[in-house]
């Protein structure tokens, strides 16, 4: 039983990576209701641009962060604008089948351009553990989870008080009623789709220096974060952050009690059992429309 | 569109005609290995050693008077693509041997292929036990097997680590598996506990839930299987958590690319393994030498594989006189070839015994051996 | 449905005809992929085209198939006309378990649901070694005793036979299914669910059975995928199957009969084609089927039947009925 608080540690530091991670999914499938499934590759490009940036170009963490975020800013524009602007109101199939064509073709061209090996993004910290009472973390992950917070913190204050977000609320609620009190919602599109590739490319950075950044973890990465934003509920902040962390706790207390081998599995179960008794999620308050 | 159909024609009849003509001088020995997936870093080290090996031939002659090439597919370790793959060899390109498949599983999935085609097959990396216990006549393995590892350096092991418990952590595919039982098995017959047996997916980042258990679990020593992506993160993760123990493991624990990525946290490391480009003697640096001058990095594991397998090939094809597959099973089965890392010889099962292995420990960032011995004929 | 027949029954004639042309193995290997992949494809043509919804899990059937059939064959012995349908029942099985939970949800929610499930049981695969053997997986699943004297050739024209058997099985089966009442009732609920409810369809009940009935194809075709391959592992389950089906499905047209076959053929010999740009391949594979959502997002057939129906003049009934009414009005 004393293992107990550090399976707890673990969990909440994991957690909040899948929280980070989640949310551009959430952004994403809420507003726009495309099932994003280039996520995870979103994600991997973070992690492999943050390697390049950090050891080909020098620069120190937070300098490249701001670096990667504006470019993948840039990258998730473009893509909204020319590719998903074209099947808009077809229904989510065709964003499926787009998304999965752009991860596998996102996905390899990173192969053939950094190739196999695992790439070390440069942390501004070392990792050296800290012992906190019975408990091990490092310095790495602390400050992880510190700059976790500050990005979900900042998300969540452009949505609330800055015109862009009362735009992306405004289309939210309804894409007609938006466009006739005139807002530009091909522009409130894209930017969404901006930010949520920003804070997906963010959390692949970050996490990039605490393991390590690889070209094939898009898979997984996508599974996880569509994990969190069921539980958690489409286009809701809170059950973005609600829902990593208990995937966090959940697989933590599995992996410790039961087995570790089996540890995916918890993600899965919860989807299932989620979508069986409350499919909106934990936190959606939305009836279906008809 | 007529000219451009007839254009068209013309230079596919030319290019035809110029490869076929070509065909004729070479002696094609088909390569499947995972160039793509989760252990093409891996396979593609045993490309670059297996082309080091015909390079080098080549430039001395060739075999039987002809140049060797290599005809190379992506089995990307999945049975399916294997088969696909050793089909295309087999059928379409003509190749005189196979080797590969790198995963067991793939393997297993080509070898009925090639008996069935009558074809020698030569695996240089895959090593589960049971590939040469099902009678086939035209499979070859050069590589080590986890029994033969784990027989040869149990005793090392628990001497000199002094271990009285071990924690066993391995990925969880046959490979990793595999090792795992064959050590716990090895080290339990000479009194070693097994505290703990755990496995992870291939690709999994975070072990802390893992390294919990194991630091409650207060072994002597961890054994660990897994490859380099793996394996790295995991011994990083190990000093993160401030894990004092012991650890030795299987798998590319001695390269270049593991150490780099593992850092300083790769210091005091024991791995057993079946080369190091550290081991003494001659033939192994002149391999080190080309090798690094050719591809800038010292060989490791899987470089050595490909280089071998190749070079027993070769050897056998040369010693048959033709390219007949009967007579190049038959010199395969005599074979007895000088390698950087020992003698290589076949039992007629097709279980290869005699080479060395190494028990090294990573000191400075260099892997210095601290034992080495010839396997024994299983 | 004259033409979907026609097209139906003059491919299978085409291809039983081939074996007899071609002394290829490769070829013929190739062509018994194509045969499976069509299975396949025909199989998720019946959830994504004719129940209206995108399954990501279909691969669930398939491995439930391959498994079955490997198990079946090795620790019970059972030969192999016996493990094949039996591996198609087993899955239809699963079908039916699955479909109750996930056919109640749509859209997003389905897809995932059904994504979950296939993850699911690709983990059971993997770490139930006492079952399935684990990673190691099932090997040396057997092949009938006879085909042993039999040479290659002879054995990879059994095979094609035996996969041209099922693909015809499967394509009467659909078939029958399509244009029975049970099929019209599914499109209607995959054309306007609520209108459908409202004429008394229960949408519930169609989508299973068009989802039981392609698992029950995926589970047969897993079957023959255990007996050709001779291996079975975790990777029946992996999603790089699921992404083959689905671009199959959609290059050749969903809703169609004929569509998942074209889209077998092509996808099937791209890949084998694309091999010599070997690392490139995946990439340009990505670049398709971006490409095909863009500018052919009904698939080939659905390209050429809505050319078809450009070009056709209007039908005379509706232009007696017009001449009809018109002077009438007119008049008033």
């Amino acid at each position: 039983m004393d293992l107990l608080p550090q399976f707890l540690a673990n969990g909440l530091v994991i957690g909040s990576f899948y929280a980070l991670s989640a949310l551009g999914l959430t952004l994403i499938l809420g507003l726009m209701r495309v099932v994003n499934f280039a996520h995870g590759e979103l994600y991997m490009l973070g992690g492999v641009m943050g390697w390049w940036v950090t050891n080909a170009l020098g620069l120190d963490f937070l300098t490249g962060l701001a670096l990667v975020a504006l470019v993948m800013g840039v990258f998730g524009w473009l893509v909204d604008r020319v590719l998903i602007e074209r099947i808009r109101g077809q229904g989510e199939e065709p964003g499926i089948l787009l998304t999965i064509g752009l991860s596998i073709f996102l996905a390899n061209t990173a192969l053939l351009v950094v190739g196999t090996a695992p790439l070390k993004v440069e942390g501004p910290v070392s990792s050296g553990p800290v012992f906190l009472g019975p408990i091990v973390v490092t310095k790495i992950r602390l400050f992880a989870v510190a700059v976790c917070a500050v990005l979900i913190v900042a998300a969540y204050l452009l949505i609330q008080k800055t015109r862009l977000g009362r735009a992306m609320r405004a289309t939210f609620q309804d894409p007609m009623a938006a466009q006739l009190a005139g807002i530009k919602t091909a522009n409130v599109y894209a930017c969404t789709f901006a930010l949520g590739t920003i804070i997906a490319s963010l959390a692949g950075m970050l996490l990039g220096s605490i393991y390590s950044a690889q070209v094939s973890v898009g898979g997984l990465v996508s599974m996880k974060a569509f994990v969190v934003v069921i539980l958690g509920g489409m286009g809701s902040f809170a059950g973005a952050v609600v829902g990593g962390l208990v995937l966090g706790i959940a697989e933590a207390l599995w992996g410790g009690y039961v087995a570790t081998g089996w540890v995916d599995i918890i993600g899965f179960a919860i989807v299932i059992l989620t979508l069986v008794f409350r499919p909106y999620g934990l936190f959606s308050k939305r009836a279906e429309r008809a | 569109m007529r000219k451009l159909s007839c254009a068209l024609l013309l230079v596919g009849a030319v290019g035809g005609a110029s490869s076929a003509a070509w065909a004729q001088e070479t002696i094609k020995i088909g390569v499947i290995q995972p160039l793509t997936g989760s252990v093409a870093y891996n396979g593609l080290t045993y490309v670059n050693g297996a082309k080091l090996a015909v390079e080098r031939r080549n430039a001395a002659g060739g075999v039987l008077g002809k140049k060797v090439e290599l005809v190379i597919e992506d089995g990307q370790c999945r049975p399916a693509n294997s088969v696909n793959a050793a089909e295309k060899l087999i059928v379409r390109d003509k190749v005189v041997a196979l080797t590969g498949a790198f995963c067991s599983s793939a393997t297993a999935a080509v070898m009925p292929v090639a008996e069935k085609y009558k074809l020698p097959m030569l695996s240089g990396v895959s090593s589960k036990a049971d590939l040469t216990e099902k009678g086939l006549q035209y499979f070859f393995r050069s590589a080590e097997t986890d029994r033969l590892m784990s027989k040869t350096f149990s005793k090392i092991l628990a001497q000199k680590l002094q271990l009285k418990t071990v924690a066993y952590i391995g990925v969880n595919d046959d490979w990793g598996r595999g090792s795992v039982e064959d050590f716990s098995k090895d080290l339990g017959a000479l009194g070693v506990k097994t505290v703990m047996k755990e496995y992870f997916d291939h690709g999994a980042t975070d072990f802390y839930t893992l390294l919990t258990r194991l630091r409650a679990a207060k072994p002597d020593g961890v054994f660990v299987a897994a490859e380099t992506q793996d394996g790295s993160i995991l011994v990083k993760q190990f000093k993160e958590f401030g894990i004092q123990t012991k650890i030795f493991g299987v798998g590319s624990w001695a390269t270049a690319d593991f150490i780099g990525l593992t850092g300083e946290a790769s210091e005091g490391i024991y791995a057993a393994v079946p080369y190091a480009s550290s081991m003494p003697g001659e033939r192994n640096q002149s391999f080190v030498q080309y090798y690094s001058a050719a591809y800038k990095e010292k060989p490791g594991k899987y470089g050595a594989a490909g280089y071998n397998a190749l070079n027993i090939v070769m050897e056998a094809i040369a010693r048959a006189g033709n390219t007949q597959a009967d007579a190049i099973r038959d010199a395969l089965r005599k074979t007895d070839y000088a390698a950087p890392n020992g003698h290589f010889k076949f039992t007629e099962k097709g279980e290869g015994y005699g080479f060395d292995v190494v028990l090294v420990q990573i000191q400075n960032r260099e892997p210095k051996v601290v034992a080495q011995a010839p396997t024994e004929k299983p | 449905m004259q033409f979907e027949r026609n097209a139906i029954l003059g491919a299978l004639l085409a291809a039983a005809l081939l074996p007899l042309a071609v002394h290829d193995q490769y070829l013929l290997h190739v062509a018994i992929m194509v045969l499976f992949y069509a299975v396949l494809a025909t199989s998720l043509n019946l959830v994504v085209g004719y129940v209206g919804e995108f399954s990501l899990g279909h691969t669930a059937f398939l491995g439930t198939g391959a498994y079955a059939a490997a198990l079946l064959s090795t620790k019970l012995g059972w030969p192999m006309w016996a493990t094949i349908p039996a591996a198609g029942a087993l899955a239809a099985a699963m079908g039916l378990l699955i479909g109750s939970i996930t056919l109640r949800l749509q859209g997003p929610f389905f897809v995932i649901v059904t994504l979950s499930f296939a993850e699911v049981l690709r983990l059971v695969a993997d770490n139930w070694v006492a079952f399935t053997n684990g990673p190691m997986g099932i090997a040396g699943v057997p092949q009938p005793a006879w085909l042993a004297e039999a040479g290659n050739l002879a054995t990879k024209q059994f095979y094609f036979y035996l996969a041209w058997g099922v693909l015809a099985i499967s394509l009467y089966l659909a078939f029958r299914f399509v244009y029975s009442n049970a099929g019209r009732a599914a499109v209607a609920v995959r054309e306007n669910r609520y209108v459908a409810q409202s004429i008394g369809i229960r949408p519930f009940r169609y989508a299973m059975l068009a989802f039981v009935l392609g698992a029950f194809l995926a589970g047969m075709a897993g079957g023959f995928y255990a007996h050709y391959i001779s291996f079975v592992g975790p990777e029946v389950f992996r999603f790089a199957f699921m992404v083959s089906m689905i671009i199959m499905v959609l290059i050749g047209g969903k809703g169609t009969l004929v569509g998942p076959l074209i889209g077998a053929l092509l996808v099937t010999f791209l890949e084998e084609y694309l091999r010599e740009a070997k690392e490139l391949r995946l990439s340009l594979f990505g670049l398709a089927v971006m490409a095909i959502v863009l500018f052919l997002p009904r698939g080939l057939m659905g390209f050429l039947t809505a050319r078809r129906e450009i070009r056709k003049p209007a039908t005379p009934p509706a232009v007696s009925v017009a001449a009809n009414i018109a002077p009438r009005r007119q008049g008033a």
